[in-house]
């Protein structure tokens, strides 16, 4: 559709990130190693993280417990917890959008699959329940922005503490806690250590892997991919497109919802009890791996790699700091760092590209 | 163009890293050969677990072993608590560990032990104590008890009382609350005017909380009781905005500068003790005794204590109201 609106080209001029490829043809001129280099980008941070946390290690009398599997393992599991919810983010960035209530809807559907568990529901119906949650949720956020006209920040600003008091509400104000039995197909879920020890990692990493290359088809083939990028781009401009705009928006935020509802498995499973407090605070390393990954919060740019990256890059300074021995502190000044060194970096790369 | 970019690109890795390093080089501890125990607080930033800190590594130095004290800053993020134990347990002898929830740590604790790392629950309990070697603690119950006990002698046996709590899930603050709740039961001429309010860990919250609280029973309130440091914090806060400190009778549980001068000024009338250095070095101790092959008991109680207006200067008082405390 781009192709045919030579108009719009200015729109599209450096949207290389990720799934962008067609609308980067429309665009400027790049070739396929520049390409590669802005997508491989964050992946190639974590590289060298990585590499940097194993050699402080590997110096340190005692050392080298960093680069073993079973740290490897850990990092996974962590990565996944934040990494799934992200991937739903970044549909929402690129499409322009964010999602604060994020956590909130997590821990809402979390504590409903707990319900679910408690009252000795089969565990497909109670995990369902888990996910259509995150679903509902998501549904609502795109619902009421769409409706309202009301920007996303104020909406899922609204909704995260909405989320928040309506699971308190169902959950009578007390984690939810079912009997270990009642949900033992969750409790290898998230170990980090999965048994048989063949499997490598947990079956939540497995699941995010598919995931990742589910989002990454859809925003690269799919029509409805093209139709994100689009929206987050030039939201004027997709509309004179014919893209059906707040259509397209309640799918982004159900999307989005519905990769919090998998979220809410992934911390029913890691945590065993469901509690709708847990998700404070979430939604910020959420958006930091979507960010950190090279999306743009002004949207129209972002990709699952860089996401997947982004998150496994705090997964790797959180392991790697308390390897270490490194304060928590640290971690954040760490972490809060890479945030700005990250979006930094991308504001002077679409500079340079503005320029040519 | 590329080459520029990804020369920036490089720079700031580098300068990432540089930034880890030299944090890494002042942070790392030495290896000696010792024993390597982790004792892991609920959080790191409150008075108290600087004193159970202090016990600690008074127990690292007497007995040879190297303490790595790591913990969340957030008394509530149990995720990350997970985390922590799940990457600590691959690196030392031994786990200290105050649970932040009784179910969520009952896991990772678990899968410490399966590859021969053992742990000692302090503070607070864990569901599972099959687990766990054994299990340090103040009695909490007991000490709600003696809370509701003397603020029933304060009111004179009748009056009406509000209580804050603290966050659901914790064990340690709702042993208390019940324990206060039960106690008060026994007098019926006292009435529970309040009970249903959540503070969690954050002052600012429990002062908006008491404020709300104390606003919505005004004139009738005759006692208030707080479970930990946050809330009598806040409690106090408020009965001074309220100008209401010094008249209602104020119970509040562990210690803290501020709460020494109130009860001086008689704006609280007791503080209900737990001994966090004694904590902190008993943890240790259980543990070095169950890593040297040593029986150990499986509850161990850290004793509790009422500290009030007038007994306030005896000598085990003040040591307890101020504990040492670790940097």
């Amino acid at each position: 559709m781009n192709e045919s609106r030579p108009e719009t080209r200015s729109e599209y001029r450096g949207n290389l990130s990720g799934g962008s490829r067609a609308l980067a043809e429309n665009g400027h001129r790049t070739s396929g190693w520049q390409l590669l280099s802005t997508t491989l980008g964050p992946l190639l941070a974590l590289c060298i993280v990585w590499l940097v946390f194993a050699f402080l290690d590997w110096t340190r009398p005692l050392g080298g417990t960093f680069a073993e599997v079973r740290s490897f393992q850990l990092i996974v599991v962590h990565t996944a917890a934040v990494a799934v919810p992200a991937l739903g983010m970044t549909i929402i960035i690129i499409a322009g959008g964010i999602d604060l209530s994020v956590g909130a809807a997590m821990a809402l559907a979390a504590t409903v699959g707990a319900y679910g568990f408690l009252n000795g529901y089969p565990p497909a119906v109670a995990i369902g329940m888990c996910i259509a949650t995150g679903l509902a949720a998501g549904v609502a956020n795109g619902a009421l922005i769409s409706s309202l006209r009301v920007v996303p920040f104020i909406v899922t600003l609204g909704t995260m503490m909405v989320f928040q008091g309506v699971g308190r509400f169902l959950a009578g104000d007390t984690p939810i806690r079912p009997p270990r039995e009642s949900f033992a197909v969750l409790d290898e879920f998230q170990a980090p250590f999965p048994t048989p020890a063949w499997q490598m990692f947990s079956p939540g990493v497995w699941v995010m892997l598919l995931l990742g290359i589910l989002v990454s088809i859809t925003l690269r083939y799919a029509v409805f991919g093209r139709h994100v990028f689009a929206l987050g781009s030039n939201e004027a401009t997709a509309r004179l497109c014919g893209i059906n705009v707040p259509l397209t928006r309640v799918a982004v935020y159900a999307l989005g919802g519905l990769f919090a509802g998998i979220a809410g498995v992934y911390q029913f499973a890691a945590l065993g009890e469901g509690n709708p407090m847990d998700g404070i605070g979430k939604e910020l390393p959420i958006i930091a791996a979507v960010v950190v990954g090279g999306g743009s919060l002004s949207g129209g740019r972002g990709s699952v790699l860089g996401t997947l990256s982004g998150a496994a890059i705090m997964a790797v300074i959180n392991h790697g700091c308390t390897t270490l021995n490194v304060g928590d502190m640290y971690q954040d000044i760490l972490i809060g760092a890479i945030i700005i060194a990250a979006v930094a970096l991308d504001q002077y790369r679409q500079r340079r590209m503005a320029d040519k | 163009m590329f080459k520029n970019r990804s020369l920036t690109f490089l720079a700031m890795s580098v300068l990432g890293v540089a930034i880890g390093t030299a944090i890494a080089g002042c942070g790392s501890s030495r290896d000696d050969g010792k024993r390597r125990i982790a004792v892991i607080p609920k959080g790191t930033t409150h008075d108290f677990w600087k004193s159970v800190k202090a016990g600690a590594e008074k127990a690292g130095e007497e007995f040879g072993v190297n303490i790595i004290w790591t913990g969340t800053a957030d008394e509530q993020d149990k995720e990350k608590q997970v985390q922590l134990v799940d990457s600590l347990a691959g690196t030392v002898d031994g786990i200290c560990l105050a649970p932040i929830d009784r179910t969520s740590l009952v896991r990772p604790v678990e899968r410490a032990k399966k590859i021969g790392v053992p742990t000692v629950i302090f503070d607070s309990g864990l569901e599972d104590s099959e687990i766990t070697v054994s299990y340090v603690a103040t009695d909490n119950r007991k000490g709600g008890e003696m809370a509701g006990e003397y603020m029933a002698k304060l009111l004179g046996g009748k009056g009406s009382v509000v209580m804050l709590r603290y966050a659901a899930g914790s064990e340690s603050t709702e042993q208390r609350e019940a324990g206060f709740l039960a106690a008060i039961a026994k007098y019926p001429d006292i009435k529970i005017l309040a009970d249903d309010q959540r503070a969690g860990s954050n002052a600012q919250v429990a002062l908006q909380k008491s404020s709300s609280m104390l606003q919505a029973n005004r004139g009738r309130i005759d006692g208030v009781f707080t479970v930990c440091e946050p809330n009598n914090k806040g409690m106090l806060q408020a009965l001074e905005d309220e100008k209401l400190a010094g008249e209602i009778m104020f119970v509040g549980f562990d210690s803290d500068p501020r709460f020494v001068d109130a009860l001086r000024e008689k704006k609280m009338h007791g503080i209900v003790l737990q001994d966090p250095f004694h904590m902190g070095y008993m943890a240790v101790k259980t543990m070095v005794e169950h890593l040297d092959g040593k029986e150990v008991e499986k509850v161990i109680t850290t004793g509790e204590y009422l500290a009030t207006p007038e007994n306030m200067d005896e000598p085990r008082m003040k040591e307890l109201l101020a504990p040492p405390k670790a940097e």
